[in-house]
């Protein structure tokens, strides 16, 4: 049900067995040399240049290949000559899984097809995001990846509207909010109104009534569904190769006037019609 | 019957995972910490068979109380239940640390439960 990756696929699935999976991961991290690896094999540069541009990377924060270009140790041209090379010479998880003898060929292109299949749902539809916002791709995924979990994890149908850049921050009954770090650097929001802050809950605890519930448990559930959003939207980002770390979700009761935009953020709020009477945003802050 | 504690911040989860585990008439769940230092005490007091964790917890996260319980007990059997089941690196890094398997949110009761038939 989640955004997974092939080799967590077959050990979920009792297809492959944990310590076999550990045996092809060992074998991929002989195998695929890092970029700074694979330029010393290709002598495009000395180890004494690689120390040189790790012990620079402990005060700039910037990717080893882009640094030794702007070192003047490695050109441009030669950077995407090794990154090509690395691309072409990549191991991949199931290919280490036949080395290692935990997965035939066969099984490999049968559990492929399945794994595909089953991933299918979270293949990324396009959404318009206004002009020159930092990372668009990750944030069209965030939002795509929102509206898709609230369909299978909520169950509830609902109307998307535009995405808009906004200056404040609606009121509403309830937000749930992560920060994201690595990366990115953001803050995830979901607001709703009472009405589906108890429809959130329904869905999560798999309850037909929450009436009883105290408000700490109702909270807790929409903070759970930022958190299980935030997780897949890192799984997802990984596999785009950017990193995003999570942090554990807080609930937020904004003031009847909303709350303003942090200095230095830009607001994009996506609005999500569920229903007469009831109001759902997702809410992007994103450092500049 | 296997008994099991379930570590987890949101009291929803160790709801939903409490549920799961005492309905199958398999498992029983013999109670909830809510962060890894937690964990580390009830697995002395209560020695459950096994753990249910999540990673991304406030205070002690679930792979740093993964790494003490693998040396405080040996016997120890693991799963992470974790929306971060999917990122990569997290995912191989549990199972290096010892985890017996990862669980990713949202996840489904008879996945959970298949899982934990294969402890």
């Amino acid at each position: 049900m989640a955004v997974k990756f092939f080799g967590q696929f077959l050990v979920e699935k009792g297809i492959v067995s944990r310590d076999g999976l550990l045996k092809a991961i060992e074998l991929q991290e002989q195998k695929n040399l890092k970029l700074g690896e694979m330029a010393l094999a290709m002598g495009y540069v000395t180890q004494k240049d690689i120390d040189r541009a790790h012990n620079a990377q402990l005060s700039k924060d910037m990717k080893l290949g882009d640094l030794l270009v702007e070192m003047g140790i490695l050109t441009i041209e030669r950077l995407g000559v090794v990154i090509a090379r690395q691309k072409e010479t990549h191991l991949y998880i199931g290919e280490a899984l036949v080395l290692v003898g935990a997965l035939t060929s066969a099984q490999l292109r049968q559990y492929l097809e399945e794994f595909k299949a089953d991933q299918a749902r979270y293949v990324t539809d396009r959404i318009e995001l206004p002009a020159g916002v930092p990372n668009s791709r990750i944030w069209e995924m965030t939002a795509d990846l929102t509206y898709k979990m609230i369909t299978r994890v909520l169950d509830i149908q609902f109307r998307a509207e535009k995405c808009r850049s906004v200056a404040s921050l609606d009121a509403n009954f309830m937000m749930a909010a992560m920060d994201l770090s690595g990366d990115v650097q953001a803050r995830y929001l979901i607001s709703v109104s009472q009405g589906l802050q108890k429809r959130v809950a329904r869905a999560i605890l798999r309850e037909e009534s929450v009436e009883n519930e105290p408000t700490e448990v109702l909270e807790d559930t929409v903070m759970e569904f930022v958190n299980v959003v935030c997780g897949n939207v890192a799984a997802k980002a990984s596999q785009m190769g950017a990193i995003i770390d999570i942090n554990p979700p807080v609930a937020i009761h904004p003031p009847a006037t909303g709350l303003p935009v942090p200095e230095g953020h830009t607001a994009l709020c996506f609005p999500i019609h569920v229903g007469e009477g009831e109001k759902m945003e997702l809410i992007l802050l994103i450092r500049r | 019957m296997k008994s099991i504690l379930v570590v987890d911040d949101s009291l929803s989860v160790a709801r939903q995972l409490e549920k799961i585990i005492n309905e199958s008439g398999e498992f029983t769940c013999i109670g909830h910490a809510k962060n890894g230092a937690e964990a580390i005490k009830m697995n002395h007091t209560d020695n459950p068979d096994i753990i249910c964790m999540d990673m991304n917890m406030p205070g002690m996260d679930g792979l740093t109380a993964l790494r003490s319980l693998v040396v405080l007990d040996k016997e120890v059997k693991v799963v992470m239940v974790t929306s971060l089941g999917g990122v990569g690196d997290k995912f191989t890094e549990a199972l290096k640390l010892g985890a017996k398997n990862v669980i990713s949110k949202p996840f489904e009761p008879d996945n959970v439960l298949q899982i934990l038939r294969q402890l």
